[in-house]
């Protein structure tokens, strides 16, 4: 009965094409869904039949909707005993495809291999541990922690902190995307995790607008007084500001970007590497919302941010002050008793 | 009249662990300006040297740390004796030594503390030594150890309060260690010649201007007075470790 309910659909959803707007590809899409977005259809056919919809709804591919790619398939799918053809990526990717061709990786993994097309997500809503998961697929650990100790000091440290993708990469320039971080509500000891939608509604921002919490004023555009600001009140919430550093052109060339061996193209106080930045924002649909940050040195303002530390780019002007304060009344010592004892050396020639 | 006896005040094991420390301490301060403040300061030529540099000196001065407290806990057994304080060197001895310092020394009066093998170090700078040698310098040695691994020990650090707690304590207690080298070397030269106190911290000999009506300092070597030594001055103290 069920596949019956599927064929007549998927009928009506192959007679729109492609070019439809977006509307008639979600209808299309959920003509598909309804089987496919299915666990049954796994155990019938396999886990490679079987796509998670509300994860596929945030991508930019279901806009275009299912017979875009799968363009083959009939009305009397899936009896019709034809297996509905794919598209291949580079028929829309070509300059990406032929870029990644000439990496290093073009000849050892499939564009597949790292993207789901059913899952794929726009780069900024992608965190450091999920970019980081793919190139695990291959590269393991240990291994890649042990060839870059022989360079990187706590090569553990920062693969743990920072996407492959930062080094990795043939851009030439890096944004900052920050999110709100909060902890599981209920376990104040556990770990910080992002935000979702429902949680900074909560705090009920102006108007329901969720970039409000930050962006006070409303102008779409986030000064660093008003980050500072949101990051002073984030720590009385249990949440806080995570900023994750990553190249702001997407490339699939994969080489080792120069001016990373210089540590302090990062442990510098507000590097040129790290002026652009970003707030994002979780929407309703499971996409984000970015909203531009004033230029300038961030990381210091990210000082506030509880276990956020980085070696020479964030630290604090009072410890700096209190610090020198204690070297000078060190210092203070011999220039002060010294002044004394020569102005009295006569007193102990005396004697 | 005087005369001046030789001490043997600095065996080679405190000697060898006082220059390792000193080396190591200098060292560590000046990687850490550049560690602090690599947009100001480049000394080393890249970052990664700077601290690899002082990664290297802390591991130094940790093993120098652990040969000093070796040595005076299991093999000289004196540390009780010469590193606290007495009663009586809390009572009175404190403020005799403070006003010897910062009074009476320029009115040209006698250190009242004179060194000996068994009692180097006059009250303060027992008390002195006790805080640096006990508290601060396991406190700053502990958390650089942490800071060298903190992925591995990231559990150690939500322990103690997060990173940035034990990075300020790190950085505080390096601060008051940067004071401390000023007024060390300073106190040092305030021995009956400007390096009196350091010869010692060299060959382990020190130096005593003794009245002739006084005893012998228990272990000391007396030697005749004779120029430049026998000129009197009474402005000795010691100030080396």
């Amino acid at each position: 009965m069920k596949t019956d309910v599927c064929r007549v659909i998927l009928c009506l959803a192959v007679l729109m094409l492609p070019a439809a707007a977006a509307s008639a590809a979600g209808a299309d899409n959920d003509a598909c869904l309804a089987c496919h977005g299915n666990r049954d259809v796994a155990r019938n056919g396999g886990e490679r039949l079987y796509l998670d919809a509300s994860k596929f709804a945030s991508t930019t591919h279901a806009l275009i909707g299912c017979t875009s790619c799968h363009d083959s398939v009939t009305a009397a799918h899936p009896k019709d005993g034809s297996r509905p053809t794919k598209a291949r990526c580079k028929e829309c990717h070509a300059p990406i495809q032929a870029e990644y061709a000439k990496s290093l990786h073009g000849a050892k993994a499939t564009c597949n291999d790292c993207h789901n097309p059913h899952e794929v997500k726009p780069g900024i809503a992608a965190s450091g541990d999920y970019l980081n998961s793919k190139c695990a697929k291959c590269h393991d650990k240990g291994k890649t922690i042990k060839s870059h100790s022989k360079w990187l000091t706590q090569a553990d440290l920062h693969l743990d902190s920072l996407p492959c993708v930062t080094c990795h990469t043939g851009s030439k320039s890096y944004v900052i995307t920050m999110a709100i971080e909060n902890k599981t509500p209920g376990d104040p000891h556990g770990d910080f995790k992002t935000a979702t939608y429902g949680e900074l509604g909560a705090l009920q921002p102006i108007n329901g607008d969720l970039t409000r919490l930050v962006d006070k004023n409303g102008d779409g555009f986030i000064s660093l007084t008003e980050l500072r600001e949101f990051n002073h009140e984030a720590r009385n919430k249990g949440m806080r500001l995570w900023g994750m550093m990553t190249p702001e052109t997407v490339t699939h060339t994969y080489q080792i970007n120069e001016k990373c061996w210089d540590c302090s193209f990062c442990h510098a106080s507000g590097p040129q590497a790290m002026q652009t930045s970003y707030v994002a924002f979780p929407d309703k649909n499971g996409n984000v919302t970015r909203v531009a940050v004033e230029k300038g040195a961030i990381l210091d303002i990210l000082y506030g941010t509880p276990d956020f530390y980085m070696l020479g780019t964030t630290r604090s002007s009072t410890l700096n002050i209190v610090g020198a304060l204690i070297i000078v009344g060190g210092m203070m010592m011999p220039v002060g008793h010294g002044t004394l004892r020569f102005l009295t050396r006569k007193n102990r020639k005396e004697h | 009249m005087k005369h001046t006896e030789q001490v043997y005040l600095t065996p080679m094991p405190v000697r060898i662990w006082h220059w390792l420390n000193a080396f190591g301490i200098v060292t560590l301060c000046v990687t850490a300006l550049q560690i602090r403040f690599p947009d100001y300061v480049n000394i080393f030529g890249t970052y990664k040297a700077a601290i690899r540099l002082h990664n290297t000196a802390g591991v130094v001065v940790s093993i120098s740390y652990v040969l000093w407290l070796t040595y005076y806990m299991f093999v000289a057994r004196t540390m009780l004796k010469l590193y606290v304080p007495t009663f009586e060197d809390i009572k009175s001895g404190l403020f005799r030594q403070a006003f010897f310092y910062f009074f009476y020394y320029f009115k040209g009066g006698p250190n009242p503390h004179h060194s000996t093998p068994d009692s180097k170090f006059n009250p303060l700078q027992k008390a002195s030594y006790l805080v640096i040698m006990f508290v601060l310098l396991p406190l700053v040695i502990f958390s650089g150890f942490i800071l060298m691994y903190v992925a591995p020990l990231r559990e150690i650090f939500i322990v103690i309060g997060g990173i940035k707690t034990l990075v300020s304590t790190h950085y505080l207690i390096a601060c008051c260690f940067c004071a401390f080298l000023f007024v060390h070397i300073y106190l040092a030269t305030l021995g009956h010649t400007p390096f009196a106190h350091f010869k010692p911290m060299w060959n382990g000999w020190e130096e005593e201007e003794v009245e002739d009506g006084q005893g012998a300092i228990p272990g000391a070597e007396p030697v005749p007075v004779t120029e430049p030594h026998g000129v009197a001055r009474n402005s000795g103290t010691t100030e080396t470790a």
